[in-house]
């Protein structure tokens, strides 16, 4: 095998010999082009650093963000890179093995697939159609420093790297990647490859306030259709429907992602990853946390509902 | 203490329903057990005001493990307060809404500023962003409800009240509370390591901790952390 010789001066080192296990290459993968409505790094967030205000962080979408890394062999930890819904535009460097996964905002590319993007392609999501944040893998993770454990972005602590366009990423070193001789494709299995637009009923586990909430209440929210507001982001998620009524809580307790919070006005917030770790609104419950990942793929507009499950007294 | 399920792997132990030396103490028992002798598959735990969360790994914690650790958390005794060293920081009284604070209790600006420092405080809770801490217990003429409208900027460093409770802002952003001062103190050294390679943490205040304002009239220039 002929050596790998890296581009980078001063990181020149060279893989001799058969098996080769690790192929040095130029470190910078991609360029950011565009930004769209938004880019970010994300691993699957920060565990140990709530209790100093911190929010997890991380994928909105673990399910789609642990298949992209899957299908390329990655660590499950990879930094990868999270789209929302469109407009972004980025630029490979070098030839490597990627994978796309989540939402679709017609990109061209197939979806839920190791492919290998060459130096000079260009990628853009020029047109959201389902779903909220795509994922980009790339082969090996994206090389960020880690803050507080994780390479995931939480811009208002200045953690993490924000993304401007003009931006070059690199990538981890990595085992070479290649597809078994013979095989034409690596794809996630087809139950995996999630329609967006038909979401199932989101599991609901009771939470600290479930019982300060009348029996009328709970029922109105599990038969209720909900729709999700465009005050929707990467904090929580709001939902528009038939008014609960709710008070302020006596003092403010901490938080998880997943608890659905119901503020004055009565709308349910589902509070995701970049929530605020404590809050003062009472709980109503807290969605699964296997339900929150296609929860989070439900768009603006899009109509959604709750199913009980665990004990829930005042619903029996 | 009563425990409430927050989810099929998490519980929310509320330890108090006032807040006072009592839930403070009892806040930090409980912490000390839950670092010094954590219970297996905790993977986090978040303490607030009067409760605690506790989140485990997927079926790591069961019934008789629970019962095990309420009672072991239940026999967890603190030290008592006036051992735990209270930190210090320097302020300077000059905020945009000392004349706010003082209107709403009917006091001087100079008043408000004696009474704000002079107390020792506990950090109750540190949330809303990272480091920030909610200090109490607050002179009750100096309780002053948020703004009605946050500032789009607020500097960190800012010395603040909001309702019943004094903070500091500790990364740029939004705030409502009510500016009354500034330190130079860095309650999150954002830059720094993490505790594991430096050994220190990055947060200056800590849940559990006690505070003394000292009343400066022009900051440090370094950082007193």
């Amino acid at each position: 095998m002929a050596p790998a010789r890296a581009l980078r001066a001063g990181r020149t080192r060279y893989a001799m010999g058969y098996p080769t296990r690790w192929r040095r290459m130029s470190a910078a993968v991609l360029q950011i082009q565009a930004l769209g409505l938004g880019v970010s790094v994300q691993d699957h967030g920060r565990v140990g650093w709530r209790r100093f205000g911190v929010p997890l962080g991380g994928v909105m979408d673990a399910h789609a963000a642990t298949w992209a890394n899957r299908l390329l062999n990655n660590p499950s930890g990879a930094a990868l890179l999270e789209f929302l819904l469109q407009g972004a535009r980025i630029c490979f460097l070098r030839e490597t093995w990627v994978a796309l996964s989540g939402a679709d905002a017609s990109c061209g590319f197939p979806l839920w697939r190791a492919m290998r993007m060459r130096h000079g392609d260009i990628m853009e999501f020029p047109r959201h159609r389902t779903g909220v944040w795509t994922y980009l893998a790339v082969q090996g993770g994206l090389a960020i420093r880690p803050r507080l454990g994780s390479r995931s972005t939480y811009a208002p602590a200045c953690l993490g790297q924000i993304l401007k366009p003009g931006d070059i990423m690199d990538g981890e070193p990595a085992p070479a990647f290649d597809l078994p001789h013979g095989v034409a494709s690596r794809l996630a299995p087809a139950l995996e490859q999630r329609d967006y637009a038909r979401p199932p009923a989101f599991r609901v586990w009771p939470a600290p306030q479930t019982e300060s909430f009348s029996a009328e209440a709970l029922a109105s929210f599990f038969s209720s259709e909900w729709t999700v507001s465009s005050q929707s982001n990467r904090v929580g998620y709001r939902l528009t429907g038939r008014a609960l009524s709710s008070a302020l809580l006596p003092w403010s307790e901490p938080v998880r992602v997943g608890a659905i919070q119901v503020p004055e006005n009565g709308q349910p917030i589902v509070m995701m990853r970049d929530a605020p770790t404590i809050g003062g609104y009472p709980k109503l419950g807290t969605v699964d946390a296997a339900d929150l990942s296609w929860l989070a793929q439900c768009c603006p507009g899009q109509h959604v509902r709750f199913v009980p499950v665990g004990a829930w007294p005042a619903l029996e | 203490m009563k425990w409430i399920a927050y989810g099929p792997d998490a519980w929310l132990l509320q330890f108090a329903d006032k807040l006072n030396d009592h839930a403070f103490t009892r806040a930090r028992a409980i912490t000390r057990e839950l670092e010094q002798r954590p219970p297996e598959g905790l993977i986090e735990f978040v303490p607030a005001f009067t409760s605690i969360l506790l989140e485990f790994a997927q079926g790591s914690f069961d019934e008789a493990q629970r019962k095990e650790l309420a009672s072991r958390l239940n026999r967890a005794r603190a030290v008592s307060m006036a051992r735990v060293r209270a930190k210090e920081i320097a302020v300077c009284y000059d905020g945009p809404d000392l004349e706010r604070v003082a209107a709403q209790g009917r006091l001087e600006v100079e008043q408000v500023i004696e009474r704000h420092w002079r107390p020792v405080y506990k950090v109750y809770a540190v949330g809303f962003s990272p480091g920030f801490p909610y200090l109490g217990d607050l002179d009750r003429a100096l309780h002053t409800p948020r703004l009605p409208s946050p500032r789009a900027h607020v500097p960190p460093g800012s010395v603040a009240i909001g309702g019943v409770h004094t903070g500091i802002y500790t990364v740029p952003g939004p705030g409502g509370w009510n500016l009354i001062g500034r330190t130079s103190a860095r309650l999150f050294r954002w830059l720094a390591a993490d505790r594991e390679e430096s050994g220190t943490s990055p947060f200056l205040l800590h849940s559990g901790d006690r505070v003394k304002f000292v009343r400066v009239a022009e900051l440090p220039r370094e950082a007193t952390t």
